[in-house]
């Protein structure tokens, strides 16, 4: 536990201490504060003039759907590639610096440096996830909506975050170069959204339900119409689960490769 | 305290190491000599639980390092040959972190932080990002980290290479003071450390333990001839027809510059007294004299020479 706890912190510090997280933060801030005014204003404009536009769904005019929505898409897109950046350093740097010599002969186990590593990255997830949150929050001075719903959208894309992290973190074990797992982890953070399209092409009924429980894109629906589905949080936990359990192999094997 | 039996390391069809035996007593300072790539590092790699052997045991404080390997590096203080510092931190909080790393409990901590950082003489960086420091202090920095949990064991990689000659000095005197207090083991090819350091060695050459001997002993394995160089003020071929009629002596030679006399002969160091007060007796001015060290004859004969058979 306390090797845990130790890495963590160790790890939360080298997040939030330095200047990389903060870059990051301001870009992402850059492009929101474009892009979320000018939506809100579109939406407003659209809902004062809604008799006048018969042929707009009638979904476009709740602002959960008409611009919070769109704020979560734009995040993902955001996470998708910020995620990597962020964890791409967590072991291969750590391989690349030979501080990982001194992890393997410390007294912790695998699980937990791993385990460390990947919660501290996602305090950084988070910190990113609560950027674009504050944006929708702020909009509660002159609009009512649903905090609950607004809220548990966000917890599912904070999930996906957490998805992306998991996988970025096995990335970045597999290799020295922070570059190399970068890229991988762009890769795999994309790809993942296009499991579910299995689903399309299948014609037997179980393979289709299979590959519709897989799509991440089903799951996190879900969360955006405001319901927490266990079986949606089993599914993202046990995405997680299973990359770091990866992680923690990599890690491992190292002591018998 | 350490203790390895038959210990092999395969990486892929090359056997790093082949069947090493050795074992190291408590509070001992042992030396582990070998040229580059003769499987050094592979043997502190596995010691440390760093890796696991591809066959055999390594036990430290009764601890296979396979097996529990938890309580073995709870033991071990080890410096790897690249310090394992991390750039972005002030040294003191990466003390700090190690020292919570190993499990050191939270009271003592502050303590022990302070007396390695006396220790290796770092109080002047204590505040300073490790990135912006130079070779030599990282490496002390490196060396603080391994003493900072005050660990049973010792286990050092090379821990002088980059610092100046009179940080070298001070690791030396600081290896020293810490014999007795810990099990050291003290890999490394720079021959005056071991000779400065170490009570025991153990020679490794491609995979394979060649000599294991205490310091004293090691002079009676160097065989055949050896060589002793004068500087004199007088050189003359009187004094050189002289040394030529001591017992043991072989060749006598006048060296690079005039004033130098190269003796070359067989047998121990009653030949070199002989050939000193010889020099003395001639009236020759004796300047200097020097022989090659033992350790550096013994090493190069059981480690390159061997390469020859």
């Amino acid at each position: 536990m306390r090797g845990f706890l130790t890495i963590l912190l160790k790890d939360l510090k080298a997040f939030f201490g330095s200047p990389v997280f903060y870059m990051v933060a301001f870009l992402c801030t850059l492009v929101l504060s474009w892009v979320f005014p000018i939506q809100l204003a579109q939406f407003s404009e659209m809902a004062k003039n809604m008799m006048f536009q018969p042929g707009v769904p009638q979904q476009q005019l709740n602002i959960h759907y008409g611009l919070f929505l769109r704020q979560l898409s734009y995040l993902n897109l955001m996470l998708i590639l910020i995620v990597p950046a962020l964890s791409m350093r967590l072991l291969s740097e750590e391989k690349k610096m030979h501080t990982f010599d001194l992890l393997l002969t410390s007294p912790v186990t695998s699980l937990q440096i791993v385990l460390g590593k990947y919660v501290a990255s996602l305090g950084a997830v988070f910190g990113i996830v609560l950027l674009a949150y504050l944006y929708c929050a702020w909009t509660g001075f002159f609009a009512t909506f649903s905090w609950p719903l607004l809220t548990i959208a966000f917890m599912g894309l904070f999930m996906v975050g957490a998805v992306y992290a998991a996988m970025d973190l096995f990335c970045s074990s597999l290799t020295e170069s922070a570059l190399g797992s970068f890229v991988m982890a762009v890769i795999m953070n994309i790809s993942i959204w296009f499991v579910g399209i299995g689903a399309e092409v299948s014609d037997s009924q179980t393979i289709r339900e299979f590959f519709e429980h897989i799509s991440l894109n089903a799951h996190l629906s879900s969360f955006v119409e405001g319901t927490v589905r266990t079986s949606a949080i089993v599914f993202l936990l046990s995405v997680v689960g299973l990359f770091v359990f990866l992680a923690e192999r990599v890690v491992e094997s190292n002591r018998w490769r | 305290m350490i203790e390895v039996r038959n210990l092999t390391k395969d990486y892929g069809s090359r056997r790093a190491i082949d069947s090493l035996n050795f074992s190291v007593n408590k509070g001992e300072v042992v030396g582990f000599l070998g040229p580059n790539g003769a499987g050094k590092s592979t043997t502190m790699k596995i010691i440390t639980g760093f890796m696991a052997p591809s066959g055999g045991q390594a036990l430290v404080a009764g601890f296979d390092v396979f097996e529990e390997p938890l309580e073995v590096k709870r033991r071990i203080g080890y410096l790897p040959e690249n310090p394992p510092v991390y750039g972005e931190m002030f040294v003191k909080e990466y003390l700090e972190f190690v020292a919570n790393l190993k499990g050191v409990e939270k009271s003592r901590i502050s303590k022990l932080v302070q007396q390695s950082i006396e220790k290796t003489n770092l109080g002047q960086v204590q505040n300073r990002l490790i990135q912006n420091l130079s070779k030599g202090f990282r490496q002390r920095v490196g060396i603080a980290q391994a003493l900072v949990s005050d660990p049973d064991v010792l286990i050092l990689d090379e821990p002088t290479v980059g610092l100046d000659p009179k940080q070298v000095a001070e690791i030396r005197d600081l290896i020293k003071e810490l014999r007795g207090q810990h099990t050291i083991i003290l890999s490394t090819h720079i021959l005056p450390e071991v000779e400065a350091t170490c009570e025991r060695i153990i020679i490794i050459n491609q995979g394979k333990i060649v000599a294991q001997e205490s310091l004293s002993n090691i002079g009676a394995m160097a065989k055949g001839a050896r060589q002793v160089t004068f500087r004199i003020r007088r050189n003359s071929d009187e004094l050189i027809g002289r040394l030529l009629a001591l017992s043991g002596v072989i060749n006598v030679v006048k060296g690079a510059t005039p004033n130098t006399v190269i003796a070359e002969f067989n047998g121990q160091d009653e030949v070199i007294e002989n050939l000193s007060s010889e020099v003395v007796r001639a009236g020759a001015g004796l300047l200097e004299m020097h022989s090659q060290a033992q350790l550096e004859d013994v090493f190069i004969k059981l480690t390159y020479g061997s390469v020859d058979q």
